[in-house]
């Protein structure tokens, strides 16, 4: 899927709705400096598009690397680069993975690091691509455009184009395909499927109408195959070796604290046959919010409140954290259950949302582990600038958090490890022989030329469902 | 009448029978190949601590994480298809226990005769190779039976487990090679399996265990190099199912459902299989199609019941009865009555699937530190020994795969 924007008038900018209609070129090539040309075309897109532009590349090789541009006007656009998935035996695959981008919060130095190693067959995003807040009302370091929460496809679209507009944002666009789902704060913060908690019903619009141009406006800015009536849970395969579905998890969801389902049934039977594809070895799964449960236990007041407002849970220490899938247990257990009752090995969920990193082996019985058998393991991704423990208590990274972090992992014995205070990216390995993800973290996320570090890598050998 | 000759082995511990006109102590040249089952090895017990051996022969091979034991997930039936490389509606052996209609009896498939499809044991001397089998438990020497050039009755057999420890095992295994050299042998240890079945989770006995087999394990590759035959010398590592436990309280028993059922009551019979329960209607002919439809469904409504399969689906013969019933992880079955089976360590359930899987060896033929997303299966075996020793497919072909990904 490639995409890009074309400002036919200088009046076209996003969300204004103004502009004509106008044809954009393209061109497919297997080298940079488009000598083999492979294909070829032309797209139409106008206002009713604000103006963006979608090519669905078809025909073309599994697993090669190709370039891309468009052409408007006798002008062309910047080369991107794009990879398609491969096919039969494969022997590797690597990932970035990352979350939680809140343009206010900082640079996205994470995105130009993984764009410059240049060694990746994908991008995973796994939501909170953006934030729907006005300036200064979750970070201040730069402000976002619009100059108010946006509700309208006006102010959605005017969202998105700003975001494009971050040259970090750009290289990383350029470099790799993306693999791309939402989370809530693409609609607003803590969203279900009749609202959400940063939705004020009347005086914000509709829920429906709100929600609708939130999607129509994602649905436009973002390359994802997404047409009317599509779901944007999906499966992707490479080969043998894996399979990626990403899910939605804000969609179909019961509002939080209520009894009910967070999949809904058409994803769960979605989900479920992911998971028993008896041709595919590691079952990865794009998972927007925790999958594992997590027992948080009484800590020092700033540090719990601090923690309470990544997890939504109460500061004093409590069981549920009900904004992820410990507040929706009926179908965290049909998974599990399902998991060991057909010996399903090599499932991996990628999780995103909380803006820390945590690195855990999901158990069948968290009471009885480590007695009992795991069922998968779970690799969390912090933010790339969301706030996290340290910005939320002022305090300086690797002071308060790291008590945190040990009375977790004692209280959570399935808890391999975790990190609160360091913004960033993780890199997904993924061979046969193991799943290696490495965290990779930023100096500084209010510097955009940030240096980054690797500070943790963990192993998930093939068959185990164990972290080493 | 031609008999089988004997030979006493190792200080007189170890007695080896040869078939007729087959002679002992011939060192001939020529590739050697070693299927070594761990019975009952979970792949995620695999790993530097419980099975440094097996790890460290991972580097010199090629592993399958992806492995799995075939339906019924049981000891008998998967040996095999090891040796076979077809499944059970053509070997005539589904599950260690069916239930004889010709007899009236539930009984184990020990019998020779109960293995109906010709194996590598007995197809490869026809063409001059000789064949070998140690094997710890009864039921597999028996289901065997002579077909191999050379084998071993376990002894001493554990009253109760049926089966020689491991110790025992593995003296007969160096005694065999020692002194008859087969060019493929077959072999058994049961310690991992018999230890699994009457210990609770992850105890510190199956660890034991697990550990022990891994030790003979790494005796064995010891004992080739120092003998020179690792160079020559292809081992397949694998287990025949993994193994699942559960407390008294997650028990399913069957029987007393059935026989509560008007229609059914008297006229099935269950032969139970840890995880995996086999019903045969003994009612009217005529009877049978609504019959199992009816056992379909009051199965289906028992707690702990993940799924119920005519067995034709899984590839199992008329041997398997009308029905075959699986149950949930953590769960088993106790048929006839709640009491039949008190052991917590179970396997024949989609849960005890998952099997490690590993190819290695000294012999150039092997791939060496390859990991393959390949799904391998038990049934894999006899094509592969097949095509190290040039053996053409039996008549229809086999069910079977063979690995490759695990040789040049």
């Amino acid at each position: 899927m490639l995409w890009t924007r074309v400002t036919p008038t200088s009046d076209a900018v996003p969300g204004s709705g103004r502009g004509p209609s106008v044809t954009v070129g393209y061109e497919v090539a297997e080298d940079a400096v488009f000598k083999r040309v492979v294909r070829r075309g032309s797209a139409t897109t106008g206002p009713a598009h604000d103006h963006t532009v979608k090519v669905d590349a078809t025909g073309l090789r599994a697993g090669r690397t190709y370039f891309y541009r468009f052409t408007f006007d006798g002008h062309r656009s910047p080369v991107g680069r794009t990879k398609t998935a491969p096919t039969g035996s494969v022997s590797q695959l690597r990932f970035g993975v990352v979350s939680c981008s809140n343009y206010q919060a900082g640079h996205f130095a994470a995105y130009q690091h993984l764009a410059e190693r240049g060694d990746l067959d994908a991008v995973v995003h796994l939501g909170d691509y953006l934030y729907e807040y006005g300036p200064g009302e979750y970070g201040a370091f730069r402000a976002h455009q619009p100059a108010r929460e946006v509700t309208t496809l006006a102010e959605y679209r005017m969202r998105h184009g700003q975001y494009k507009t971050d040259p970090q944002l750009q290289q990383l666009h350029a470099a790799y395909p993306w693999i791309i789902t939402w989370d809530d704060h693409e609609t607003a913060n803590d969203a279900w499927s009749g609202g959400a908690e940063n939705h004020t019903e009347g005086a914000e619009g509709t829920w429906v109408s709100r929600r609708a141009a939130a999607l129509r406006a994602y649905h436009e800015w973002m390359p994802i195959r997404f047409g009317a009536g599509d779901t944007i849970y999906r499966r992707l395969r490479f080969g043998s070796l894996a399979s990626l579905s990403m899910l939605d998890l804000r969609s179909y969801r019961a509002k939080q604290g209520t009894p009910g389902s967070l999949t809904g049934p058409d994803q769960m039977a979605f989900l479920r046959e992911s998971l028993l594809d008896s041709d595919v070895q590691w079952k990865l799964v794009g998972n927007p919010v925790m999958f594992s449960p997590l027992l948080v236990p009484p800590l020092p007041l700033a540090v719990g409140t601090a923690l309470a407002s990544l997890t939504g849970q109460s500061p004093d220490g409590v069981v549920l954290n009900n904004d992820q899938w410990d507040g929706y247990s009926a179908d965290r257990r049909a998974l599990i259950s399902l998991l060991a009752d057909n010996g399903v090995r090599d499932t991996v969920f990628l999780t995103g949302d909380i803006h820390t990193s945590w690195a855990f082996e999901v158990p069948v019985d968290a009471g009885t582990y480590p007695l009992s058998r795991t069922v998968a393991t779970e690799l969390v991704v912090p933010s790339v600038t969301s706030d996290n423990i340290d910005d939320l208590t002022r305090t300086p990274p690797r002071t308060s958090s790291v008590a945190v972090e040990t009375a977790l992992m004692g209280l959570n014995r399935h808890l391999k490890w975790a990190e609160l205070d360091s913004h960033g990216y993780a890199v997904l390995d993924v061979r046969p022989a193991e799943v290696r993800m490495s965290w990779y973290f930023l100096a500084d996320r209010q510097r955009a030329d940030s240096p980054a570090a690797l500070a943790k890598s963990v192993v998930v050998p093939a068959g185990t469902q164990s972290i080493r | 009448m031609r008999r089988r000759s004997f030979l006493r082995a190792a200080a007189g511990a170890v007695v080896l029978s040869a078939a007729p006109g087959v002679a002992f102590g011939a060192v001939r040249p020529g590739r050697r190949v070693y299927v070594v089952v761990l019975d009952g090895l979970r792949p995620d017990e695999v790993g530097p601590s419980l099975t440094p051996h097996l790890v460290a022969l991972q580097g010199e091979g090629t592993y399958f994480p992806r492995a799995r034991s075939l339906p019924v997930m049981e000891t008998i039936p998967n040996h095999v298809m090891m040796m076979t490389g077809v499944r059970p509606d053509r070997t005539g052996v589904p599950a260690n226990s069916v239930y004889d209609r010709l007899q009236g009896a539930v009984r184990t498939m020990d019998r020779a005769s109960d293995l109906r499809f010709p194996s590598v044991l007995e197809r490869l001397p026809a063409l001059g190779s000789r064949t070998g089998t140690v094997l710890s438990k009864e039921y597999l020497y028996g289901v065997f039976g002579t077909r191999a050039s050379y084998r071993w009755e376990p002894a001493p057999v554990l009253p109760v487990t049926g089966h020689a420890p491991d110790v025992f095992t593995s003296q007969a295994l160096r005694a065999m090679v020692d002194s008859a050299d087969p060019d493929l042998v077959f072999v058994n240890f049961g310690d991992c399996d018999r230890v699994g079945h009457s210990d609770v989770t992850g105890s510190v006995a199956r660890s034991v265990a697990v550990r022990s087999a891994d030790a003979q394990l790494g005796s064995f590759v010891t004992h080739l190099r120092e003998t020179g035959r690792w160079e020559r010398s292809v081992l397949v590592v694998l287990a025949d199912h993994s193994m699942d436990w559960s407390l008294p309280t997650a028990l399913i028993s069957l029987q007393p459902v059935l026989d509560a059922d008007p229609v059914l009551r008297g006229n099935v019979v269950i032969a139970q299989n840890g995880g995996a329960d086999l019903l045969y209607w003994t009612g009217s002919e005529a009877d049978r199609p609504l019959a199992v439809a009816r056992m379909r469904s009051v199965v289906e409504a028992v707690e702990g019941v993940l799924s119920v399969h005519e067995p034709a689906w899984l590839r199992l013969g008329p041997e398997a009865g009308d029905l075959v019933a699986y149950c949930r992880a953590g769960w088993r079955f106790s048929d006839p009555k709640p009491w039949s089976n008190p052991i917590p360590g179970n396997h024949g359930h989609p849960a005890t699937s998952p099997i490690p899987f590993l190819i290695a060896g000294g012999d150039p033929v092997v791939r060496k530190g390859v990991v393959s997303s390949a799904a391998a299966s038990t049934i894999d075996v006899a094509p592969t020994v097949g095509a190290l020793f040039g053996l053409p497919s039996p008549h229809g072909d086999y069910d079977g795969t063979v690995r490759r990904e695990a040789i040049t």
